[in-house]
């Protein structure tokens, strides 16, 4: 793992970490308590990205746009390993990740936890528009960006803020921070599917591979559009911001591309009329109660939240539980596309909610 | 000739009286336009005139006196001498996907309606499943109870 | 293109094919590689194996009568048999398959790139060791030139290939426990899971003592290993099949790593697990469940040339010798167009991989290879007793891959002297097979009783979630009289040879027949199974015995139309599978199986591809 960690650091903006660099880099993060919850808050990012994804996957009708349907469920696969991995750093520092609870549950149109506030994000259809907050959603660190543990400008400022507390607790604490219960941690039997694996994180070595692989996979290493999976004799693949950049250019980037020049390689058809035309943000509430919609909607919220749960005891000690998820995760796939089958109003569709019920 | 879409909103309310499905739920597949135009390509317009004018009386009986209703969908939708079959016809085309040219005589002359129609088969859900080779439900699935039966104990 | 001299030609890209391209060009062997099938079927891009791959899909849903070979394109110039094509009434020219009778054989295949791997099920179980001695043990049929010892490596190797999910300790019945697999083998997978059904079925069938001609017989219910993913086992140690040129034999490499499970060739991400289509036959939506093409991927490009729109016609033989001198084909460019060109393939070796019924067909046309007259005979199938009906609660069927549950109870004994042996795979796709169920429920329930609105949906909602279906899949013994044969009055579209049918159940199978419908008799009594099983005289492979009806249906386990054995005068190929009557000639694939056995066969048949692949490797390597 050493060896891995040295290779890496070859290549990234992190130097390798002395203590009092870490301190003065952890900004407001004044406690593992304190750590902790922003890992939560790491955790709730992560799954506030995946309503919008998902519903602006599902809007893509059966058969058309293959090259953005395939994009955007890859990059989703993503974000839920990451939400998972971060459940995996949160646990092994003894935190409890926080799942299935109301204020768990984003609502949209809305910012991302703990951002700056600078754009908002909703749910809705395919559309350029769509892709444009996913790129914003994306968007990589300057370089030499400072660490932002509270309104963060990017996810990675986010996550280099909780990487330097995690190497300066770890350094001060007698015994060390990574003493959570082992088997609360989930690997690549328990999740798969998607560039990336999943791992179990026990020490500091592997937190941090844990995070470099989470932003590798959104924002790409340090000038370069490809992530990191290569080095974990998996395909290479380009990071997030990129791929939804191929969408938005219309244009695949080569082996040769670079963050700064707009793709050049061969051209994808994106159209964005095959789309079912959902009404921006669903609610519940747009619906008189116990009316059809109504109930269709609350039948969508009632499998999201049993999903919640599932996940909630897969890594609070259950980790078999995510097992029972998978068939749940499929389920709301055929209910959010039956919703966006059903006129709404005025030449619109239904759709997915993402809603917290009881 | 009847416009293209007279008679919708009568062919959603009697495909759902017919299919024991919710109209929302037969929207939510996707189908009810290609349906209709199946039935628009394969039934001249007077026989569907009469057949949506048939619908609507049962229809607006059933608002009021569903038993009554049924007696006389049986009797006037269900025979095999009412309107050629086309009851049966529009609830085989929900549940299979297949447009059965004559339900009454060989049962085994029917059509692909397309690709979707047979994804969207009222008959996988209605057996508390999923149609083979589409909407797979992922992974282990198979080893426990189906979502819709052991998330939401559904009964019908 | 057909100037250069590869080192080994090879016919056909099904499974047996795909294993020898990898396992040849990966040891630097040049090979040529023929096959029938359209070039979409073997796009190498992404892309265009995504799109080819989404059409076969396409063609599933949207044709009305869905059969194993549905999704694929049916050619004129290279047609597939098809089930569909079977009529009760022998004799009969319809279809593609002249059957003779005076039963219709009833299983098909397909001829494609990747062979009828993209159709089948999956089900990988081992044969049992007995099974290889059914003469000496039985007095049935013959004995194989090898014994289980012998093919114990190549099992190994065909698991690892194909990725087999299952569960070694649970590999327990007559003549199987965990010595027919060593004392610390495990598959390269976890079993898949085992379906809510099969749990159902597990409460009363396990254990239960079942009666048969006066003797107790316990049955069990044990896991079925299957050539689909699952989740990797972390004590799977095993890479690959490697050439080792000092030792002169082929062997697997350990790893530290994980066992590495192979996805859609599109797309590795798609396909890791199994999710759940239930339509593993006759298409696999994600590629969960291995095909031949996956390992077609692996071969080293740079050793192997493909021609597609290639037809194998002819084996043609040094004139005065019997080394064969190249393999005739006829390439076309329209797939439905009477007209080609033809090309001779040259090699140093030769190998025919096409399928027992294809395989049989060319040397029959050829005239090589049958000094013993075997070629062509003993085409065996498993034959299929099916018996269904309403379990007393919901099993919910219809979900999960075709069978993941299987009874070993029956597979071997003393009776095997007196009637064939069989497997009992639980089916989790209701009474889709006999009944073309649940669309027949719909349409009863509909046309004839007129049912409609709520009651009809709660009338299908009760019955069919409780649908049960058994098999028993009876070993066929040999039987030089089932045979394959062609004619000048059959020809097809290129003008190669029809495979023209005679073919029979003997009383040794229906003896079987009976015996199993008793038996299947207890085990639904003891699970309130409602029993709905029907047999009429007008279907196809209606048999009778003891007075009462049977129909079996075809398992598409085609096997023994060159069978392999220890002397020239009685077997086509030797035990290397290499034909006794010429040395630069080689068989390979389901027609070398001189007796079936119980397992489905593609295992056995790709385990013994890598022992043919070392022979190959061997005797290249001592010509130079």
């Amino acid at each position: 793992m050493n060896a891995i960690i040295q290779q890496r650091q070859g290549r990234k903006r992190h130097k390798r970490k002395t203590h009092d660099k870490c301190y003065k880099k952890c900004g407001t993060i004044s406690s593992v308590k304190d750590l902790r919850r922003h890992l939560q808050t790491a955790i709730e990012i992560e799954h506030a990205t995946l309503p919008p994804y998902l519903t602006a996957l599902y809007s893509i009708k059966e058969g058309t746009n293959a090259f953005s349907y395939q994009t955007i469920q890859s990059v989703a696969m993503e974000e839920m390993l990451h939400m998972i991995l971060a459940c995996n750093i949160l646990n092994a520092i003894g935190g409890h990740p926080a799942i299935n609870k109301k204020r768990f549950v984003p609502s949209y149109p809305g910012y991302l936890p703990h951002s700056n506030n600078s754009f908002i994000v909703g749910l809705g259809k395919f559309s350029p528009e769509a892709i444009d907050t996913f790129l914003e959603i994306e968007l990589p660190a300057q370089a030499g960006a400072p660490a932002q543990p509270d309104h963060w400008d990017t996810i990675g400022q986010f996550y280099e803020a909780i990487e330097y507390a995690l190497c300066h607790f770890d350094l001060v604490t007698e015994g060390g921070i990574f003493t959570g219960d082992k088997s609360y941690q989930l690997d690549e039997n328990d999740y798969y599917g998607g560039g990336g694996k999943l791992f179990k994180v026990y020490n500091l070595p592997r937190a941090i591979v844990a995070i470099q692989e989470i932003l590798s996979q959104g924002e790409g290493m340090s000038d370069s559009i490809f992530d990191s999976d290569e080095m974990f004799g998996e395909e290479i693949d380009i990071a997030h911001y990129y791929k939804f950049n191929e969408i938005k250019e219309g244009r695949r980037y080569t082996l040769n591309g670079t963050p700064e020049k707009p793709p050049c390689g061969e051209k994808v058809d994106v159209d964005y009329d095959e789309v079912y035309n959902m009404a921006p943000n669903p609610s519940i509430k747009n619906y008189p109660e116990g009316s059809p919609l109504w109930q269709q909607t609350n039948e969508f919220n009632k499998t999201y939240m049993a999903l919640l749960d599932s996940i909630h005891d897969a890594v609070n000690g259950n980790p078999d539980e995510l097992k029972r998820a998978v068939p749940l995760m499929f389920d709301i796939k055929y209910k959010a596309i039956a919703l966006m089958k059903t006129p709404y109003k005025d030449g619109m569709t239904a759709g997915p909610s993402f809603e917290f019920v009881k | 000739m009847t416009n293209s879409t007279e008679h919708f909103d009568t062919f959603l309310a009697i495909s759902a009286w017919l299919t024991g499905y919710e109209p929302v739920e037969l929207q939510g597949t996707g189908m009810v336009q290609t349906y209709y135009s199946t039935l628009r390509e394969n039934i001249t317009a007077i026989d569907l005139d009469a057949f949506f004018a048939e619908s609507d009386f049962i229809l607006a009986k059933a608002q009021t006196d569903v038993d009554a209703a049924k007696v006389r969908t049986a009797s006037h939708l269900m025979q095999n001498s009412s309107f050629n079959s086309l009851g049966k016809q529009i609830i085989l085309m929900w549940y299979i996907g297949q447009w059965f040219a004559d339900p009454s005589g060989d049962p085994n002359n029917s059509v692909q309606i397309n690709a979707q129609s047979y994804v969207e088969a009222l008959m996988w859900p209605t057996a508390d499943t999923h149609p083979p080779g589409a909407k797979e439900p992922g992974f282990g699935s198979w080893a426990v109870k189906p979502v819709s039966v052991d998330t939401f104990n559904v009964t019908l | 293109m057909t100037e250069k001299q590869y080192d080994v030609v090879v016919v056909g890209s099904g499974i047996a094919g795909a294993v020898l391209a990898k396992v040849l060009t990966q040891a630097g062997k040049e090979v040529l590689m023929l096959e029938a099938g359209l070039t979409a079927g073997m796009a190498l891009k992404p892309e265009e194996d995504y799109e080819n791959y989404q059409s076969y899909l396409q063609r599933f849903y949207e044709t009305t009568i869905k059969a194993t070979n549905t999704p694929y394109p049916e050619i004129k110039d290279a047609p597939s048999i098809s089930v569909l094509e079977i009529q009760p009434q022998t004799p009969y020219e319809t279809g593609y398959m002249v059957q003779l009778g005076p039963l219709p054989f009833g299983s098909d295949c397909l001829r494609a790139p990747g062979g009828t791997t993209l159709h089948w099920l999956g089900n990988v179980p081992r044969m049992l060791p007995n099974d290889f001695q059914m003469k000496t043990l039985y007095d049935q049929g013959v004995d194989w030139p090898i014994c289980y010892d012998d093919l114990m490596r190549y099992y190994e190797m065909a698991e690892n290939e194909i990725g087999v999910a299952g569960d070694v300790d649970s590999q327990q019945g007559p003549d199987m426990s965990r010595s027919n697999y060593g004392p610390d083998y495990v598959f390269p997978m976890d079993k898949i899971p085992q379906s809510y059904q099969d749990q159902v079925w597990i409460k009363s069938t396990n254990g239960l003592d079942v009666s048969l001609y006066g003797k107790t017989y316990t049955v069990n219910c044990i896991s079925m290993p299957q050539g689909r993913n699952s989740t990797p086992n972390n004590d799977y140690r095993y890479a690959d099949t490697v050439w080792d040129p000092a030792s002169q034999s082929l062997n697997l490499i350990t790893t530290d790593k994980n066992y590495e499970v192979v996805g859609a060739t599109w797309n590795s991400y798609t396909g890791e697990r199994c999710e759940g289509n239930a339509s593993c036959v006759p298409i696999c939506p994600v590629q969960a469940k291995y095909n031949a093409l996956k390992t077609l991927k692996k071969a080293d490009e740079s050793k192997l040339d493909i021609i597609t729109k290639a037809v194998a016609s002819r084996v043609l033989i040094e004139p005065g010798g019997t080394d064969v001198a190249g393999i005739m084909y006829k390439a076309y460019t329209d797939p439905d167009s009477i007209e080609y060109t033809p090309h001779i393939a040259k090699g140093k070796i030769y190998v025919l991989a096409c399928s027992a019924i294809e395989n049989a067909k060319l040397l029959l046309a050829s005239n090589v290879a049958n000094s013993s007259d075997q070629v062509g005979r003993n085409l065996m199938d498993h034959l299929v007793l099916l018996t269904w009906g309403l379990l007393p609660e919901k099993g919910y069927p219809y979900r999960g891959p075709g069978c993941t549950t299987y009874i070993p109870t029956f597979r071997d004994g003393e009776f095997r002297k007196d009637f064939a042996a069989w497997i009992s795979p639980i089916d989790n796709w209701g009474w889709s097979w006999p009944t073309f169920a649940p669309g027949s429920d719909v349409t009863n329930a509909v046309i004839n009783n007129a049912m409609f609105g709520k009651d009809l949906r709660s009338h299908l909602n009760a019955d069919v979630p409780r649908q049960t279906l058994l098999h028993f899949e009876c070993e066929q013994a040999p039987c030089a009289d089932n045979r394959i044969t062609i004619s000048e009055k059959y020809k097809d579209h290129l003008d190669n040879y029809r495979p023209v049918i005679e073919y029979d159940a003997s009383d040794y199978m229906r003896k079987s027949f009976k015996a199993a419908k008793h038996v299947s008799d207890q085990i639904f009594a003891a699970n309130n199974i409602e029993d709905h099983t029907i047999y009429s005289p007008t279907e196809a492979d209606y048999v009778t015995w003891d007075g009462q009806g049977y129909t079996f249906r075809g398992a598409g386990h085609i096997v023994g139309t060159h069978r392999m054995g220890s002397s020239a005068s009685e077997s086509v190929v030797d035990k290397n599978q290499r034909t006794w009557d010429h040395q630069n000639l080689y068989l390979v694939g389901c027609g070398n199986m001189p007796t079936l056995g119980t397992s489905n066969p593609t295992l056995t048949m790709t385990a013994m591809t890598y022992q043919a692949a070392e022979s190959i490797l061997k005797q290249l390597e001592s010509n130079n």
